[in-house]
């Protein structure tokens, strides 16, 4: 029942993986690692999951994402040669025809069997679609997927890199997708590092804790939970209670000798 | 005639700088399906300028416009370009040879 993202750390921090025929949502700000962790998780399904999967970008052009993902030792063109992954570069006026019959995104989805799809960003259907009507496009777009008992991955920008608010979108999107992944930068003595949670999976327990990652050579990289420090989700996180005792204990011993 | 062919079919193809910006965009972003204004974005160009030529190269066979719900989207019809390299490669062969 779950489609494992192939991120081991990742999975375990969703016990398994995600929900299969769920949406999550991948939330961050610039350069967080949205991008990479949502190509990732289709390039681990096409190779070590035999879930083929459908990348669908706005902004970022093809003939990038095929360079981008090279540095991570993923050969995009080979896969999509091999009918295993498709990327489609689109606008979000055509995406939001998607649910009409007949359209050549459910072709394409049909045509390579896909299992997974990834929508890379959904922020850029706020500008397109009015305010009032958004929510409900969403909301089919969420179900016509569902129909197609695709597992899928939505990335959304924050546009606060650092504060202690964290506003998905305007429209309640938290509440139609099942599970968000928060991506965050944090700062700590002095140098910026990458924090993730898992924020929410309906239907499911899941691991709580912030986890430091980065990006590697080979993709997103999950490590240990951040200790001693909290207030990590404000991006300037405080040093807790008895990590600042232990601290003070220390240097009193120190002068006291 | 190998060398009127050749020069008919690249003229026909990228005969203009904005035909050939087109089949750059395709040729390296192979799954671009989209509206002929977000095209004419993404080669930094206006649509009306656009649109002619956008015409030219899907009567070639080229690049594909359907109906899709409300808007006519345009992609590259990946066989027929495929066809059209290899009859440049043939001519070009040709007139080598010739």
């Amino acid at each position: 029942m779950r489609a494992p993202t192939g991120i081991s750390e990742l999975d375990a921090m969703l016990h398994g993986g995600l929900m299969r025929g769920d949406v999550a949502l991948v939330v961050g700000s610039a350069g967080t690692g949205k991008t990479t962790l949502a190509l990732q998780y289709l390039v681990n399904g096409a190779t070590k999951f035999n879930e083929n999967g459908l990348y669908i970008t706005f902004e970022q052009m093809p003939a990038q994402i095929y360079r981008d993902a090279v540095s991570f030792g993923w050969d995009i063109r080979k896969l999509e040669a091999e009918g295993k992954l498709r990327v489609v570069c689109t606008s979000p006026p055509v995406l939001v025809q998607f649910v009409e019959q007949q359209n050549p995104i459910d072709a394409m989805i049909a045509e390579i069997n896909a299992k997974r799809i990834v929508i890379d960003s959904i922020s850029h259907l706020e500008s397109f679609i009015p305010a009032s009507e958004l929510r409900g496009e969403l909301y089919r777009l969420i179900n016509h997927l569902k129909m197609k008992e695709l597992t899928s991955v939505f990335t959304v920008e924050s546009h606060e890199v650092f504060g202690d608010r964290l506003v998905v979108t305007g429209v309640g999107l938290s509440f139609l997708v099942d599970c968000i992944i928060l991506l965050r930068i944090v700062e700590i003595q002095s140098s910026l590092k990458k924090a993730l949670t898992v924020l929410k999976i309906r239907g499911s327990n899941h691991d709580k804790q912030l986890r430091e990652f980065e990006i590697t050579s080979q993709g997103i990289k999950i490590g240990v939970p951040f200790k001693d420090l909290e207030g990590l989700l404000t991006g300037t996180p405080r040093r807790t209670g008895e990590e600042r005792f232990a601290e003070a204990f220390a240097k009193a011993a120190r002068k006291g000798k | 005639m190998n060398e009127t062919g050749l020069h008919e079919l690249s003229e026909k193809l990228i005969g203009t700088e904005i035909k050939a910006e087109l089949l750059r965009l395709f040729h390296m972003n192979p799954g671009i399906l989209d509206t002929i204004e977000s095209i004419a974005r993404r080669i930094g160009r206006m649509p009306k300028d656009v649109e002619t030529e956008l015409s030219t190269l899907v009567e070639l066979g080229v690049l594909r416009k359907e109906r899709f719900g409300k808007l006519d989207v345009v992609s590259l019809n990946t066989n027929k370009d495929r066809e059209i390299q290899k009859k440049i490669a043939a001519l070009i062969e040709g007139g080598a040879k010739g």
